[in-house]
């Protein structure tokens, strides 16, 4: 949850910092860098669908890769993780609130196992996280094809013969699945293979950092995977006028 | 008995990612080399192939530690 909050903080400010005092002929380095953000989501999302439509969907595309490669980013550095003592009996309590209920220490503890809570982590480490944004996009696209494409939407369905119904219908419930899982997996494996290196002490610290290169790469690639599926389900659902 | 279900499933699907993504990376290379100016578009959709093969090896990993630090 802090995490969240932190990587919405992050890319507002950063959104906002990067147009004060816009300039043509003398724009700072911050600007810079934002147009090119800019210029790169719009031709992800122009080579996903025509030109007209395009213009739309830059600021949602622009929205869905800050926001994920900055949450890929922020669990890298240090993760913060806690561990209920093994003989703390009663609940886990935090000012007041109550995370982990007695029942749910002993069972624990009488099978052997650690308990810990996990303070700081990547956003996009949580499946509820990548869930939220998976269905959003689905929905929205599910929504723009039925306003946008009425009858074509609701045909394709049945194309090009009426035995792909089933086919078609698994496609569609297929698409928020791996969508979801698609972030969650990559960043979440990337997570538990940084405390696996960390179990190495000093000798894992070159690995650690080859690494954390390959976990910055791959956060940016999903980011990235992500914004143009979006694009690529929308044209698909919303953009069918060049029929043969 | 967990150790060995969460070995199956890395490595299952270790052997899928490799061989998916080795086709993958190949028939890009073959695309480049015929024509070189392409480079830039060929590579981009390159990542994207590579992404969507990835998921499911990748979903395998997941289920792999949750049955090996849950065992």
């Amino acid at each position: 949850m802090v995490g969240l909050i932190v990587a919405c903080v992050i890319v507002f400010v950063l959104a906002r910092l990067a147009v004060r005092n816009l300039s043509v002929d003398n724009p700072s380095r911050l600007q810079n860098f934002m147009e090119w953000v800019v210029e790169f989501v719009h031709n992800t999302v122009a080579s996903a669908m025509p030109l007209h439509m395009a213009k739309k969907f830059v600021a949602l595309g622009m929205t869905i890769i800050m926001f994920i490669f900055v949450s890929n980013l922020l669990g890298l550095p240090f993760g913060i993780v806690t561990e209920v003592a093994e003989d703390h009996h009663g609940p886990v309590t935090f000012l007041g609130f109550e995370l982990i209920s007695a029942e749910e220490v002993e069972e624990a503890h009488k099978e052997g196992k650690h308990l810990s809570i996990a303070w700081w982590k990547s956003p996009t480490a949580d499946l509820s996280v990548t869930a939220g944004l998976a269905i959003t996009v689905i929905v929205l696209v599910h929504y723009l094809g039925i306003t946008r494409n009425t009858k074509h939407y609701f045909k394709h369905y049945i194309e090009p013969y009426a035995i792909f119904l089933p086919i078609n219908i698994l496609k569609e419930l297929s698409k928020p699945l791996t969508l979801a899982l698609r972030l969650f997996a990559n960043i979440f494996a990337g997570e538990v293979l940084i405390s696996t290196i960390l179990m190495l002490s000093w000798v894992g610290i070159p690995l650690m950092a080859v690494w954390q290169g390959f976990s910055i790469f791959v956060g940016a690639i999903q980011a990235f995977l992500f914004t143009i599926l979006t694009m690529v389900y929308i044209s698909q659902a919303a953009v069918h006028e060049e029929k043969h | 008995m967990e150790f060995l279900a969460a070995a199956l499933a890395v490595g299952l699907g270790a052997l899928g990612a490799g061989i998916g993504n080795g086709l993958i990376v190949s028939k890009t290379v073959e695309g480049i080399s015929r024509q070189p100016e392409l480079r830039g578009t060929l590579q981009t959709t390159m990542f994207i192939g590579v992404g969507i093969v990835e998921v499911v090896p990748i979903i395998g990993v997941v289920i792999g530690f949750l049955l090996y630090f849950g065992a």
